[in-house]
């Protein structure tokens, strides 16, 4: 059983080196980080405490909206699903992300208090 | 034949509505001679002589000094003058002796005064002056005069001065026109309440009315066209006032009285209590006054009651039984009736004149009595009936002898009855209280006793159940009865016994609660809320260091993956975008610092619209620029922190 959960693990990580394109990786590598950021903040809250727990709402609601916007961004500027989004062009995705984010920005510092 | 006499209201009864109305104001005697201390006041000039000598008149008096009067009223008097001659000659008329010296002018004078052309007024002061001096004249001229001046000054004062001219004329003379007057007049009256009638031009103005009215009716003897109740409310407002401001308004009150008190028609009548209306078997007689409006006692009148009737049970004691006559006041002995102590309204009729007016009138008298406490039963009874009772009985107003002790397993018990002492019927005062007071502490716990519905009064103190009333102080009280009512004369307070109260779980002799009433209470130390408990410094900066640790990480996989900004051109809208971009994020962190959301939305629109339009821009070019490198691929700048 586990050699087959090891042997899909390691054919899955070697297509995803070989045949990711770069750009999909940089903004793979983004959604790493943004997910470890909310991790950690859960983290604190588990062990510390909730205390100011608006502060601990608005980081973790930016870090969760934050890797969405990420992942949508992701979906819409793969080539493979050019098919998806038509109307869509990549600058066209980069400027609705940005849009989203300034507004998911501006919610979170008004909750963080 | 004087006596004093002490103001007394008579009750208006209204509740059945049938009941006629009764004056509620009149004239007392202290009244009746304040106003003629007013009027006696020294005089300065000819109206307020006549004011004073004719109104004086009225009431049966006369001024100071008659003689002196008389010179003055000559030395004042101008022949010329209208007004002059009137206050002159009435006020002469008025004192004995006194003449005026009239001229051949005089007549020719006043005659020209009685004319259309003159104001009533004018016209009456004329007329008046001719029939005084005993002058001619000629009444049907001056009737015709009236009516014309009537129709051209129609207030209430006007032809108020009208009536009282026509009183002065002869009776064959067409008076039906101007009587008709009073009845106009009168509908012209304010009613206030139900209970006054009055003119909105006064006082003196409806004294003056009344005046007029009555003389007038006698004069051509026709019986004034008003109302019983009209009658009554006008004696209300006329004499509802007792101190008069003028002494024109003092002079037409007394005039009032005058004409009420004496005309053929309409005598209002009072009726009133020499004193409290009460009476007792040490005072059985019932004395009542019968006067007119100037508090003289009426000359022929009969008092009837008609029937007394006892408030709380209704049952009518006394009917159509007379008043006898004494020294001027009416007196009935009540007692002999044997009525039961309590209150009782009585309806009185005055007769034996047919103008008496209001004759009928309610009272409500009271009859009090003495109480006696009998048979008063002292014992303490045991809770479990298991020994017997100890009953001593206890005479008033003696103490009884030892004292009761009552500990929790026995109540103390008071059996006694209340009686009238006359008359040996069973009472129910209003108060029964039964009092215990603790000498030590000064406590007082008061109970009542309730009569059973044999009128036995019992009390009975369980000690257990009471304990809280008492503060569960053990000790001994004093034990007081007390027995009061409105128709008792000899109120109780009886030091019956001393009672030794043992409660159980007696607490600490604390304080007496009274005495910590009223002291100031503990204060209150408010408490703010408590903040939060904060994890300590270190571990919320190790964390933040902590958080903040992945953004390497991030640096070092981009690098990694070979990320660059070398495609980075340029051009305005570019440099412009990242710097509208990085200014938004500025304003975020400045947001959470110091400004509002209304504030950095404005700001945010101004940044916002200037970083689309240069990124739309920008990215257009990335577009066309890609569109043209068909194959290579761009990565986007990835120079904007998002965290």
């Amino acid at each position: 059983m586990s050699n087959s959960v090891i042997s899909v693990i390691s054919r899955f990580l070697e297509e995803y080196t070989t045949k990711t394109s770069n750009k999909l990786k940089v903004v793979d590598a983004y959604l790493f980080y943004i997910l470890l950021t909310g991790a950690l903040q859960f983290l604190y809250c588990l062990l510390v405490g909730t205390f100011p727990f608006n502060s601990f709402l608005a980081g973790f609601i930016l870090c969760v909206g934050a890797f969405i916007l990420g992942v949508c961004l992701r979906i819409q500027i793969n080539p493979d699903n050019k098919g998806d989004f038509l109307s869509i062009s990549q600058e066209r995705a980069f400027a609705d992300f940005l849009l989203a984010h300034t507004v998911l920005h501006l919610v979170v510092i008004n909750f963080i208090g | 034949m004087a006596q004093p006499r002490v103001f007394c209201l008579v009750l208006l009864t209204v509740a059945l509505g049938a009941q006629a109305l009764t004056p509620s104001h009149h004239l007392s005697l202290s009244d009746v001679d304040r106003l003629k201390g007013l009027l006696s006041q020294p005089f300065t000039d000819l109206a307020s002589a006549y004011y004073s000598i004719v109104g004086l008149s009225k009431l049966g008096a006369s001024v100071a000094d008659e003689n002196d009067a008389c010179q003055f009223l000559k030395a004042q008097l101008d022949p010329m003058s209208v007004d002059s001659l009137f206050f002159a000659a009435e006020a002469s008329q008025a004192i004995a002796d006194c003449e005026v010296s009239i001229f051949n002018e005089t007549r020719d004078i006043l005659l020209a005064a009685v004319s259309e052309d003159s104001t009533v007024t004018q016209i009456f002061r004329a007329v008046s002056a001719l029939s005084s001096l005993g002058l001619p004249l000629a009444s049907q001229e001056v009737v015709a005069a009236l009516v014309a001046r009537i129709a051209k000054e129609d207030n209430v004062l006007a032809i108020t001065t009208a009536l009282q001219t026509a009183t002065r004329l002869s009776q064959q003379a067409e008076l039906g026109g101007i009587l008709e007057e009073i009845e106009d007049l009168a509908a012209r009256l304010d009613d206030l309440g139900g209970v006054y009638l009055q003119f909105e031009e006064g006082l003196e103005a409806t004294a003056l009315f009344v005046t007029a009215a009555y003389t007038l009716s006698d004069h051509a003897d026709t019986e004034p066209p008003l109302k019983e109740d009209q009658v009554i409310q006008l004696v209300n407002s006329v004499f509802s006032k007792k101190s008069w401001d003028s002494r024109s308004e003092a002079f037409s009150v007394a005039c009032a009285a005058a004409a009420l008190s004496s005309n053929r028609f309409h005598v209002p009548v009072i009726v009133s209590t020499q004193g409290p209306a009460t009476v007792s078997h040490s005072q059985p007689i019932l004395h009542l006054l019968v006067t007119d409006i100037l508090s003289n006692p009426l000359a022929s009148a009969n008092l009837l009651v008609e029937s007394a009737q006892a408030v709380a049970s209704k049952s009518v004691v006394l009917s159509q039984a007379p008043f006898s006559l004494r020294n001027g006041i009416f007196e009935l002995n009540f007692m002999a009736s044997q009525p039961a102590s309590g209150y009782y309204q009585f309806t009185v009729a005055v007769t034996g004149d047919s103008r008496l007016v209001a004759n009928q009138v309610e009272l409500k008298v009271k009859v009090s009595t003495e109480v006696a406490v009998t048979n008063m039963d002292l014992s303490v009874v045991d809770k479990d009936q298991s020994i017997g009772t100890k009953t001593s009985r206890v005479d008033y107003p003696f103490k009884a002898k030892g004292s009761f002790t009552a500990d929790s397993h026995q109540n103390f018990a008071m059996n006694f009855q209340l009686v009238d002492a006359n008359t040996g019927v069973e009472l129910t005062p209003h108060q029964t209280f039964v009092r215990f007071h603790n000498q030590k502490t000064g406590q007082e716990v008061v109970f009542v006793a309730e009569p059973d519905s044999k009128n036995l009064y019992k009390f009975e103190l369980d000690t257990a159940e009471r304990k809280s009333e008492f503060d569960s102080m053990s000790g001994t009280y004093v034990l007081h009865l007390i027995v009061g009512d409105a128709t008792l004369e000899n109120p109780i307070l009886w030091n019956v016994a001393d009672v030794v109260l043992k409660f159980l779980d007696e607490e600490a002799p604390a304080a007496i609660q009274s005495k910590t009433l009223y002291m100031p209470k503990p204060d209150i130390q408010h408490l703010f809320r408590e903040p939060e408990k904060k994890p300590p410094t270190v571990v919320s900066n190790t964390f933040t260091a902590l958080v903040l640790s992945p953004f390497l990480l991030l640096l070092i996989l981009w690098f990694k993956l070979g990320a660059n900004i070398s495609n980075f051109s340029l051009s305005p809208s570019s440099v412009l975008f990242h710097v509208g971009h990085a200014c938004m994020l500025g304003l975020m962190y400045v947001y959470w610092t110091h400004l509002n959301m209304f504030q950095t939305l404005k700001y945010l629109a101004i940044i916002g619209s200037l970083t689309f339009l240069a990124g739309n821009r920008m990215l257009a070019q990335k577009a066309v620029k890609r569109y043209g490198q068909s194959s290579t691929l761009t990565f986007f700048t990835r120079s904007t922190c998002e965290n």
